[in-house]
């Protein structure tokens, strides 16, 4: 009772602490007394939330003393998986791992040591310089099931990818699989308000969701069928001419490709595939469309879909770009990397990593946008354009179920270590049983979490993290726009419990590395260090949470005027030339959803329902805070969604338990029948486990019982050959009743496939959904000796001078100065005396190359030495005189 | 909405009041009229006599009283401080506890006037020929006693949410029944404790057999009439219900005629605790001095427990379903982190 | 005079239960005392016709509150302002204002005996503040103010628009208003 807690009593300290629950990092002010946390509430002041708070952030104070959180370091005691631990000191835990770790290193190389994360609760630029300068490149996320392909695709294709929205003057926005009334609470408030003051809202969603209840025009398609969707409603857009023209002559290339290329996709090839009218695809298309500027909110459907993932996250892209929403008041604006603060990137010594270790990235040989090889590209064409690049830790990593099948089967290499950070990999990834395998499998595993799921008690040690309160947060938006929320520490971590950087920080130096390279204690210092380049009069991180809290800079539009976009090409790049060289399609080219009606017919046959599993609900964030009694009560069980049309026939009744079977295997959630799906589709929850049950038996906590991932496919075949996602939606299902003598094995599963959990084709053996486009990037012309030819830069390079060639005329020039240079003898062109000078100056006859006498050398000669930056006049006169150049360099 | 807030302890707190509280009253009624002689047809003996035939009955029904407030005691939250009920001016809840406690009181004080029987012999209260302050002590006992059998029905006939107990019809059901009860089981203790010596004495000689008989026919007869009233008034009640346009009124009344409690209702109530009764009186004999009134208090009690279950709140859209997916209480989770 | 309501504006409110969480929290209630419950009935329609409707409830801090009359204990009380609380150091736990109220706002949990119910966070509103849930609720679906003041937002509100109460012919003449979702958005 507050009579017995007064947050007005003398020597309680008010701390601007943030929630840590989700991404939204709502500010919360912490009442501490004599270092303990005595009350929270939301911060009235912070621009996040203002003073709300959900269900997950008010349960900080039940969350950081519960009893079943992590406290100490635990090494296993007898067999794997068999709950017995000895506390051991932080010390003795860092030493023993990182002796561990490194032995493997010298064993196996670097590569076998693996390091998997989950969501936003946690410094994973220091997980990726530890890794880097490790030697690793196999980090990984859930990543690919959460925006990140998107980003990828539209920064390929656009040049950034459009995470803030000017909504303020927007007239209409879509929310893609967004719902923000059960997943980023605080935005919902505005999107209400937005609407009531006429900001139109297209809510695409397979459920009547929160958010659907309040859109002008709800989409609910078939689950997975949103790419279909995608090219159905820029097929409108393009035929119906409701594109800026003016944009599109201006600034975008490969319009006509598009064009002839988009014919075949009609809101009526579209209609049996999303189970929507053509009219109403229409409909939408218009509303976007004629109403700019508009946004297209970011979501992550399009990232679960699998295979067909990429093609519609391409065609969003376009379809945001010719309707001229790009970069403009009331658009979906692209920021680029804050040029005022240090960005993750420049933290995670990406330099570090050597090229061969780059090349061995678990799944980069498959999936290659989200990792080395497109985001190399990326990165390079970014630091161009900003001399920044966005982060590695989320847009380029190892295939996470890859890594898994590599630990069971040793394919592409044996995988030997990983270490959990702050993830439930049971629960978050992919085909569960397989990492579940997987994780029993691995021969060295560290967690590190609040709490004791699967992945620790398969652990050799696990690694008390802290929480929310314990921590300060600087949360820099992944590195995608340029502003940033800082939030101190309530209190520092209660017993042995270390923050995630601290464990990075520690392992770093106890395998080894330098302390120079991690110069900085805590992450006070580091985060001082970050926004230290802001220019603000603070000296030190609390102080600038105090003084300032947050870092929104003025909003800056059209800034492609100036530089151009950032792509190769510097225009919006419809046929997009980075995903052409990875040997993906150029254009968006449908490809149907893992499993579906329409290609499989047998399967669809056996398996009649549409399952969607991604969606979040309330009081729940993933896999947590079932253990928080008070959030458990008020949903103690899982439902799954079944509309009543088809609960009757199957003759199912309210709150009846159920199996939901696919072809991966079958789990059993309660039925919640209401008409907010279609009777063709099933809504599961996601996340479910019992941490309440034991830790005994194969299956500890329950973890598979109700646990959607199950039911999910991350087949390579399934997986989006762009971007590396795996099918969580638009998968065929069954549902039948839970009889009475069919309760008891949910491990259960079709024969061959799951029956022994694992991988039953070699990775290195199967295929993708669809070959990679072969992509000639080799010279178009025969390379002179000695020049190396770069695809990016369409140029043959003479790397050890830094100079370009020119096939047209055969010579050499210097790509800042267009000095030019001969081919065979490197001696600079004067233009004015049209000799040859070489870099003691002595000049040479142009066509003889012979010394010419000293005569002939006058005062009018021009210094200019190699490797000297010019003058301004002798550049002015090199361009003058260059040689015609191609169109992306004018535009510089 | 189904959670009971008031469960047993509060059905047999009321099936006991109004069983105390109406064997106070009818032996007040009995020792007033027969008392005075206006019943012309029988003659009476001495009045010491015949109050000695009703003090068991009311011993027992101050014993129902005491069970039964000490069931509510024990049904508080917080018991040891039930002293409080005393503190407000208006609750109904507050007038019920001084009626207990006046009518415990002053039958105590009627009861001790015939003690005489069981007292050592030549040991005499002071008080005993106080005759003012016995017919006192009876007046309060009758008229506390009627307001008691009142009350319990009132208590719960106050209570605006609850739609089948919100009806004046309540008291009515339940002062009926709780005399009905009350006759039976007076008849049963009626001149229980008459004992050999006092039976060899004159006085009983004379008088104690036949005015025992005497009163278990009149309470018999009473009875009769009283559980063919009890059944006319609760198929009314009930039907009532069923028409009152009240959908949870409505429902319960449904679950009573056809639903789950049907055969409690049917079966239990009008069969075995109103009709054979009933037939049992008019058969006489050990029938109707030993199974009619057993059945008869079995269905008083009964009728309690129907009721206080029937405490249905009308909900607001939504509500069941809220709760129905909360936790039962036996969860793992509420228990596996301590 | 100071009368306290709270107005709940049902097109707003999304169902999250951060309110019920808030409160249980801020209040520190035991596990299954729940004052502020969001319901509904579901997803209401035919496919793909359809809508939801969420009714968050609370005490209704009646005008005429029918569970202060009948506590024997004078726990049960209401204040100048409107606030209707139980004073649990005088409760013995009798119930009776747990079965008088007809909106099931009133629990009690049998280790403690006493009964609970929302004091629309009176000491915080007394502070100045607004009770917990109001904070909280990101939505801003729940405002709460003096309707006697007649430029609070509650009295604009409450005489401006068509609100409900719950069970308004039970005479209780409840203090928490309802603006109904009518579906469509609301515009």
């Amino acid at each position: 009772m507050t009579e017995t807690i007064d947050i007005h009593a003398p020597g309680v300290e008010v701390k601007k602490s943030a929630c840590y629950f989700c991404h939204q990092n709502c500010g919360v002010l912490a009442y501490v007394l004599d270092g303990k946390v005595i009350k929270i509430e939301g911060d009235p002041q912070h621009p996040t939330n203002t003073g709300g708070l959900c269900c997950r952030g008010n349960i900080a104070l039940q969350h950081i003393d519960h009893p079943a959180r992590i406290n100490h370091p635990l090494k296993r005691k007898g067999e794997r998986g068999g709950n017995e631990w000895e506390k051991i000191s932080w010390d003795q835990a860092i030493s023993e791992i990182a002796e561990r770790i490194n032995q493997i290193k010298a064993e196996s190389g670097a590569e076998a040591v693996a390091t998997a994360g989950g969501t936003l609760r946690t410094e994973d630029w220091a997980r990726r310089r530890f890794m880097n300068m490790f030697g690793s490149p196999n980090s990984f996320h859930n990543a690919l099931l959460c925006w990140i392909p998107t980003f990828m695709v539209e920064t390929a294709v656009s040049g950034w990818s459009p995470f803030e929205t000017d909504l303020g003057d927007s007239r209409v926005v879509i929310l893609w699989g967004f719902n923000p009334g059960a997943s980023g609470m605080p935005g919902m408030h505005g999107y209400y308000d937005l609407h009531k003051a006429g900001l139109k809202v297209i809510v695409v969603d397979p459920r009547y969701s929160e958010t659907a209840a309040h859109a002008d025009l709800w989409l609910p398609l078939r689950p997975g069928s949103d790419t279909a969707l995608s090219l159905a409603l820029l097929h409108v857009v393009l035929f119906e001419q409701l594109y800026n023209q003016e944009f599109v002559a201006n600034w975008c290339v490969g319009f006509e490709e598009l064009w002839e290329h988009m014919k075949q996709y009609t809101p009526e090839w579209a209609a049996p595939l999303t189970w929507l009218e053509p009219d109403l695809i229409r409909q939408a298309a218009r509303m976007y469309a004629k109403n700019t500027p508009g946004n297209i909110q970011w979501g992550c459907t399009a990232d679960q879909l699998g295979k067909s993932s990429g093609a519609g996250m391409h065609a969003r892209a376009i379809l945001r770009a010719i309707c001229g929403n790009l970069d403009c008041p009331g658009g979906d604006l692209m920021p680029g990397p804050s040029q005022n603060y240090l960005c993750d990137e420049e933290l995670e010594a990406n330099d570090w990593l050597p090229e061969e270790q780059k090349a061995k990235q678990i799944g980069s040989n498959k999936f290659k946008l989200t990792s080395w090889p497109g985001y190399q590209r990326i990165s390079d064409v970014a630091k161009e354009t900003w001399g920044k690049a966005p982060t590695a830790e989320w847009m380029c990593e190892a295939h996470g179920p890859s890594v898994f099948k590599a630990i069971l089967t040793g394919d592409p290499y044996q995988v030997r270590a990983l270490i959990v950070n702050a993830t439930n990999p049971v629960n978050s990834y992919g085909d569960s049983k397989m990492t579940l395998a997987a994780l029993k499998q691995v021969e060295f595993l560290v967690t590190c979490d609040y709490w004791m799921t699967p992945a620790a008690l398969y652990s050799d040690y696990v690694i008390p993290i802290a929480g929310a309160l314990e921590r300060p947060t600087l949360h820099t938006n992944y590195g995608v726009t340029d502003s940033l929320m800082a939030s101190q520490r309530a209190i520092q971590p209660m017993y042995e419990r270390h923050t995630d950087y601290s464990f990075w920080r520690d392992l770093a130096l106890a395998t080894g590395q330098d302390a120079d390279q991690w110069p900085w204690l805590n992450e006070e210092e580091v985060f001082y260090y970050i926004i230290y380049p802001l220019g603000l009069p603070v000296e030190s991180y609390d102080q600038f949470v105090e003084a300032y809290r947050f870092y929104y800079p003025p909003l800056h539009f059209y800034k492609y005027g100036t530089n151009g976009f950032c792509t190769p090409s510097r225009r919006v790049e419809l046929k997009s030339s980075i995903l052409e060289e990875l040997g993906y399609p150029a254009l968006p080219t449908y490809i149907g959803p893992a499993e579906n009606e329409e290609d499989d017919p047998a399967v669809a046959a056996e398996y009649p329902l549409v399952l969607t599993t991604g969606g979040g609900f309330m009081p729940y964030h993933h896999s947590e805070q079932f253990q928080i009694q008070s959030v458990r009560y008020l949903r103690h069980e899982p439902y799954f969604t079944i509309n009543p049309v088809k609960a009757e026939e199957l003759r199912i009744k309210e709150g009846d338990w159920c199996w939901i079977e696919t072809r991966r295997g079958r789990i059993r959630q309660r039925a919640n029948i209401e008409p907010s799906v279609d009777p063709r589709v099933i809504y599961a929850q996601r996340g479910w486990w019992y941490p309440e049950r034991g830790a005994e038996g194969d299956e500890p906590f329950g973890c598979l019982e109700s646990n959607v991932n199950v039911l999910s496919s991350v087949d390579d075949d399934h997986c989006d050959p762009i971007g590396g996602s795996w099918a969580n939606r638009g998968l065929l299902c069954k549902v039948y009743k839970v009889s009475y003598w069919d309760t008891i094995d949910t491990t259960w599963s079709i024969p061959g496939s799951a029956a022994q959990p694992g991988v039953s084709v070699l990775p290195s053996e199967s295929k993708l959904a669809y070959e990679p486009i072969p992509f000639d990037t080799s010279a178009p012309f025969e390379l002179p000796e000695g020049l190396t030819w770069d695809y990016p830069t369409k140029l043959a390079w003479d790397i050890e001078r830094g100079l370009a060639y020119d096939p047209e005329s055969g010579w050499l020039y210097h790509p800042e100065t267009y000095v030019y240079y001969d081919l065979e003898t490197h001696y600079a062109y004067d233009p004015d005396t049209e000799t040859l000078v070489d870099e003691e100056g002595t000049r040479y006859d142009m066509t003889t190359k012979q010394p010419i006498g000293e005569a002939q050398a006058d005062a009018t000669a021009v210094e200019n030495p190699v490797g000297d930056q010019p003058d301004a006049a002798t550049n002015k006169a090199a361009l003058e005189q260059a040689p015609a150049k191609d169109e992306g360099e004018e535009a510089l | 909405m189904n959670k009971h807030y008031w469960t047993w302890p509060i059905a047999f707190y009321l099936f006991l009041g109004g069983l105390g509280g109406g064997m106070l009253f009818l032996a007040g009624v009995f020792d007033i009229l027969y008392s005075t002689g206006n019943l012309g047809a029988v003659q009476l003996g001495a009045i010491d006599s015949f109050g000695s035939i009703l003090a068991p009955g009311v011993f027992v029904g101050i014993v129902a009283l005491g069970i039964g407030t000490a069931l509510l005691v024990f049904e508080l939250g917080q018991p040891k401080v039930f002293l409080r009920v005393f503190l407000s001016a208006t609750a109904i809840i507050k007038w019920g506890a001084i009626m207990l406690t006046i009518a415990m009181f002053a039958a105590l004080i009627y009861f001790t006037f015939y003690l005489t029987p069981i007292l050592p012999k030549g040991f005499v209260l002071p008080w005993q020929d106080w005759l003012w302050l016995r017919d006192g002590a009876r007046g309060s006992m009758l008229v506390f006693g009627l307001g008691i059998m009142l009350y319990t029905g009132i208590l719960l006939s106050s209570l605006k949410s609850k739609p089948f107990w919100n009806t004046p019809a309540l008291p009515v059901l339940f002062t009926v029944s709780a005399l009905s009860t009350a006759s039976a089981l007076l008849a049963a203790t009626a001149g229980l404790v008459l004992t050999p010596e006092f039976m060899a004495g004159a006085a009983g000689q004379l008088y104690g057999e036949a005015l025992t008989e005497f009163m278990v026919e009149q309470l018999h007869f009473i009875d009769s009439v009283l559980v063919l009233a009890e059944l006319v008034v609760l198929l009314t009640y009930t039907l009532l219900m069923l028409g009152a346009g009240n959908v949870v009124a409505k429902n319960v009344a449904l679950g009573w005629i056809k639903g789950s409690n049907a055969p409690l209702f049917w079966g239990g109530m009008i069969v075995c605790g109103l009709l054979l009764p009933f037939l049992f009186y008019q058969i006489g004999g050990m029938m109707a001095t030993v199974i009619a009134p057993i059945l008869v208090l079995a269905a008083g009690l009964l009728l309690r427990f129907m009721v206080i279950f029937a405490d249905d709140r009308r909900s607001v859209p939504g509500e069941e379903r809220y709760y129905s997916r909360l936790p039962k209480g036996d969860e793992g989770f509420l228990s596996a982190w301590k | 005079m100071t009368r306290f309501v709270m107005v709940i504006d049902q097109r707003r409110c999304i169902g999250c239960q951060s309110c019920t969480v808030a409160c249980r929290t801020w209040n520190e209630l035991p596990i299954d005392i729940i004052y502020n419950p969001v319901v509904s009935e579901g997803v209401l329609g035919v496919w793909p016709n359809v809508h939801q409707t969420f009714t968050p409830l609370l005490c209704m801090h009646c005008d005429n509150p029918p569970c202060t009359g009948c506590c024997p204990c004078k726990a049960s009380q209401q204040e100048p302002d409107g606030i209707v609380w139980v004073d649990e150091k005088k409760c013995m736990g009798c119930k009776v204002c747990v079965n008088a109220c007809p909106y099931g706002a009133r629990d009690v949990n049998h280790k403690e005996g006493f009964v609970r119910k929302c004091n629309f966070c009176k000491d915080r509103v007394r502070e100045g503040e607004k009770p917990y849930c109001v904070n909280t609720c990101h939505q801003k679906a729940r405002i709460f103010g003096d309707l006697d003041d007649p430029t609070s937002e509650v009295s604009q509100l409450v005489n401006s628009l068509q609100v409900n109460t719950i069970f308004p012919e039970l005479g209780t003449n409840p203090q928490v208003y309802y603006i109904p979702d009518l579906g469509g958005g609301n515009r």
